[in-house]
């Protein structure tokens, strides 16, 4: 009788102990928690669309976002710093748009070994803390420019591709879809690259600098906004509107406005927002131990031309409301 | 032992309160959950309906405003055309919201219009402009929003207001307004219903007008129960774990949406609700079963005690000594009535003892007083017949055993006696015997020296030689032989009477220590063992061995008592 007593005693402080535990933890209101989202730059509006997404799935899942990136699109250092300082900085995830696929990839180790989780957005980093990959297909998105860029009557092709860092994964990719897709096309007559740095004027000023070398070029590609730009200010430099085929990256209204009056032929756009959206989405689930479903998520992308561009759904996908 | 077996009234009482109190915590725990669930389902019911009549005021007050704006445009160009360029700027600047103004003629060309950037000389595309055809009913319309298409590299989201009029000089032209979207669109964006809720706005139809998430929506991250609204439903309704709230607005075709979880709303407050209610309950139940024990033990324990202290009273009645037990008043009552039984039948079984012990001393007094009349007569015969034979001196002796065996059997009416007069009591009497009985029989005494200073019954011996001379010796043709011993054995003293005469039987041997002593025959066999076992306890005592034509040999055991 004495031993069932101090068992029952037993089992009753257990429960107590078990319910006080569950009470606390039950009522308990955690702090918020941090995600630094730290981008290739932030005054595109590509990056901008990224940060509205990111804030609004910050504020449905209650996460503080703080939004970072260099001034340019080439400066991995100051990324990197940027890495470092959100991992002292009490940032549980870190969302990652790398600059440069190698440079990246020390300070990032070096965060996930303190602890906190990655998550890549638009352009990987050669690591393997990173646990999940959120972006365009670029491969996909490469083809996509290719389709466009053969939806022509011409029987020559001569194309010139406009490319940026070659440091920077997803170009590479971009241009790999791209170079596989007009391979297989036999009007084709040759392929000629240019690397530009990620900015208006070197794109515009290597742009002219290739088709003064290369006059024979009658198809011209680029993968990014502001190579986009960049090409376009190029075409509208040389008057080349309607001898020149142009296919281009993403939806700046600048670029949208050279749609319209024919400096851009077609843009391959991704989709920033549910960029930004589903990688502060991930970075929730991580924190709260969640699984996630799977480690890359492709975003897609839409092929916009000169038709299409008023169609309700491109609308959505043009023109973020701000 | 058994009643342990059984429940105690401990474990009873603790098992009685606890499994009252849990009854009790389980009927309160779902009644109150419940209650507060319903409670908390209204609130947030109505949490959405406010959040949602809110929204649908501000919604109201910006289409209104925008209707009010539309007339004053109106009204410039209702005096004719061409518009009064300086007023629609003036009213532009007044309304910052207001991206492009233009009129159209029946065909829908674009007859005048002023943005607010640089207008694009050749639009690919008009979203403002949607036919004659729509607006020939005269009322103003409220288009969906869509992106301004008019204005170069601006891409802002509108919304376009048109009307049909006819100006002063009876020209028919259709007014168009572009107006921002994004006030309504901030506003909408903002609304917060918990933590997760939202707003919408839909038109008549169900589709989607704005809504917050809507560049999610429109890349397939994220869906809208739209059918759910395009089915007619008005009012609040419940649907997939979410509070749907549908607010049709007068001013327009547009109604607002209002979504809010009750997993935040309602699940949420009640799961926290369920921790601490069944914190409570755990506290409850605890000092349910610590009070349960507690109060069960005050009354149990001392109850327990007093079991345990009858038993103990069963076992040993004599030298049981019992202790009032602390306790409730009851349990007191009931120890005091104890103490007060214990002490009350120990003095009972006491005063039944000494007065056995009286009644047995008042019957030996008795016996010893009596002179067994035969022995008397024969030894007082026997003595006048040596007086007629003038053998004096044997005579003298004869008298003086006599006179000696009377004066031990009195001895001052003590109990206990020396061994040594004992003795000499059973010489006196063996020496008159022998007389009479013509020495048929001789006898001695073996005694250990170290004895004869410890005391014991009078008139212990004495039945027994009778015995063995009247049972063993008598009926002998040979001479018999009766030898006396006594000796220390540890702390006992152990007295011998052995004869070699006829024996007895077993069963003979039994029936004497029983029989009660008749008229003739003096203090009995029987009387020697109880007086011995009344002074000092069963252990001591008489036995008897015999052994038919061989002899009988009677042990008294009785333990040493030093004499004053």
């Amino acid at each position: 009788m004495r031993r069932k007593q101090r068992i029952l005693y037993g089992i009753c402080l257990l429960l107590l102990l078990v319910f006080v535990v569950a009470g606390c933890s039950g009522m308990h209101t955690p702090a918020k928690h941090s995600v630094a989202v730290i981008t290739k730059s932030t005054n595109s509006d590509f990056w901008k669309a990224v940060q509205a997404g990111a804030n609004a799935a910050g504020s449905e899942y209650n996460l503080d976002v703080i939004f970072e990136g260099p001034d340019t699109e080439e400066d991995y250092k100051t990324q990197n710093d940027l890495i470092r300082k959100a991992a002292l900085s009490g940032a549980e995830v870190i969302v990652l748009s790398a600059i440069d696929f190698n440079k990246n990839a020390a300070a990032v180790n070096e965060a996930a070994a303190m602890g906190v989780k990655i998550v890549v957005i638009d352009s990987n980093v050669n690591s393997d803390a990173v646990l999940c990959r959120i972006g365009t297909d670029d491969y996909e998105a490469g083809q996509k420019a290719a389709q466009a860029a053969l939806a022509c009557t011409e029987s020559k092709l001569h194309v010139g591709i406009v490319n940026f860092d070659k440091n920077t994964e997803n170009g590479q990719s971009r241009e790999k879809g791209f170079r596989d897709a007009i391979k297989k096309d036999a009007r084709v007559e040759s392929v000629t690259t240019i690397n530009v740095v990620s900015s208006i004027e070197n794109a515009q000023s290597g742009t002219i600098k290739l088709l003064q070398e290369h006059p024979e070029i009658n198809v011209l590609v680029t993968f990014n906004e502001w190579t986009s730009l960049g090409v376009g200010w190029a075409v509208r430099t040389l008057k080349l509107n309607d001898t020149l085929r142009v296919v281009a990256f993403d939806s700046n209204p600048v670029t949208l406005g050279m749609l319209e009056t024919g400096e851009v032929d077609a843009l391959v756009v991704q989709k920033p927002y549910a960029m930004g959206y589903l990688s502060v989405e991930t970075a929730s689930r991580l924190i709260l131990g969640h699984n996630i479903p799977e480690d890359t998520i492709y975003t897609g992308a839409t092929l916009v031309t000169r038709e299409n561009m008023y169609d309700p759904e491109i609308q959505q996908v043009l023109f973020p409301l701000q | 032992m058994k009643l342990k077996k059984r429940y105690s009234f401990s474990s009873l009482a603790t098992l009685l309160i606890t499994s009252a109190v849990l009854l009790f915590s389980i009927v309160i725990f779902f009644v109150f959950v419940t209650l507060y669930q319903k409670e908390m389902e209204k609130n947030a019911i109505v949490n959405t309906e406010q959040a949602v009549a809110q929204a649908g005021a501000a919604v109201t007050n910006y289409t209104e405003e925008m209707l009010t704006t539309m007339r004053l445009f109106r009204d410039v160009y209702k005096n004719g055309l061409p518009v009064d360029g300086s007023k629609i700027a003036a009213y532009m600047e007044l309304n910052p919201a207001v991206v492009v103004v233009g009129c159209y003629d029946r065909e829908g060309n674009l007859l005048d219009s002023v943005a607010k950037g640089k207008r694009k000389e050749n639009p690919l595309k008009d979203l403002s402009y949607l036919g004659w055809d729509v607006y020939s009913d005269g009322q103003i319309h409220i288009s969906k929003p869509h992106t301004e298409s008019l204005v170069e590299n601006e891409y802002p989201w509108v919304v376009s207001i048109a009307q049909n009029i006819k100006t002063a000089q009876n020209q028919e032209i259709t007014v168009v307004l572009d107006i921002q979207f994004s006030g309504v669109a901030k506003y909408i964006d903002n609304v917060g219903i918990g933590q997760h809720g939202y707003c919408f706005i839909t038109d008549d139809a169900g589709n989607i007008v704005y809504h917050p998430q809507q560049q999610l929506l429109y890349s397939g991250v994220k869906q809208e129960n739209t059918a759910l609204i395009s089915s007619g439903k008005k009012g609040s309704f419940v649907q997939e774990q979410k509070i749907y709230h549908l607010l049709p607005l007068n001013n327009s075709h547009w109604q607002i949406v209002g979504v809010s979880y009750t997993e935040e709303l309602v699940t949420a407050n009640v799961r926290s609700l369920i921790f601490v209610l069944l914190l409570l309950f755990a506290i409850v139940i605890v000092t349910a079963v610590v009070c349960g024990t507690l109060l069960s033990r005050t009354i149990s324990k001392p109850i327990n005690s007093l079991i345990n202290a009858m038993r103990e009273f069963e076992k040993n009645t004599e030298n049981f000594s019992y202790k009032v037990t602390r306790g409730s008043n009851e349990v007191m009552a009931l120890s005091e009535s104890f103490a007060q039984m214990v002490k009350r039948i120990q003095e009972l079984m006491e005063k039944v003892r000494n007065e056995e012990i009286t009644l047995r001393k008042t019957e030996l007094k008795a016996l010893q007083a009596q002179i067994n009349p035969h022995f008397l007569y024969n030894t007082l015969d026997a003595i006048s017949w040596l007086c007629e034979e003038e053998r004096n001196k044997d005579a003298a002796q004869m008298v003086n055993a006599l006179a000696k065996l009377f004066r031990i059997s009195i001895s001052k009416g003590h109990e206990l006696i020396p061994i040594q007069k004992e003795v000499e009591h059973a010489k006196s009497y063996l020496m008159i015997e022998n007389f009479r009985y013509k020495n048929q029989f001789t006898y001695r005494f073996d005694v250990q020296s170290s004895c004869l200073s410890y005391l014991c019954n009078k008139i212990t011996l004495q039945p027994i030689i009778e015995n063995a001379i009247y049972h063993g010796l008598n009926r002998m043709v040979d001479e018999g032989e009766i030898v006396v011993r006594i000796f220390e054995d540890g702390e006992d003293i152990v007295f011998t009477v052995e004869d070699n005469g006829v024996g007895m039987t077993a069963e003979q041997c039994t029936a004497i220590l029983k029989k009660e002593p008749g008229d003739k025959a003096g203090i009995g066999i029987k009387n020697v063992n109880d007086r011995i076992k009344i002074y000092f306890g069963d252990k001591y005592g008489l036995t008897i061995d015999s052994a038919l034509d061989e002899g009988t040999r009677v042990t008294i055991r009785m333990p040493k008592v030093e004499g004053e």
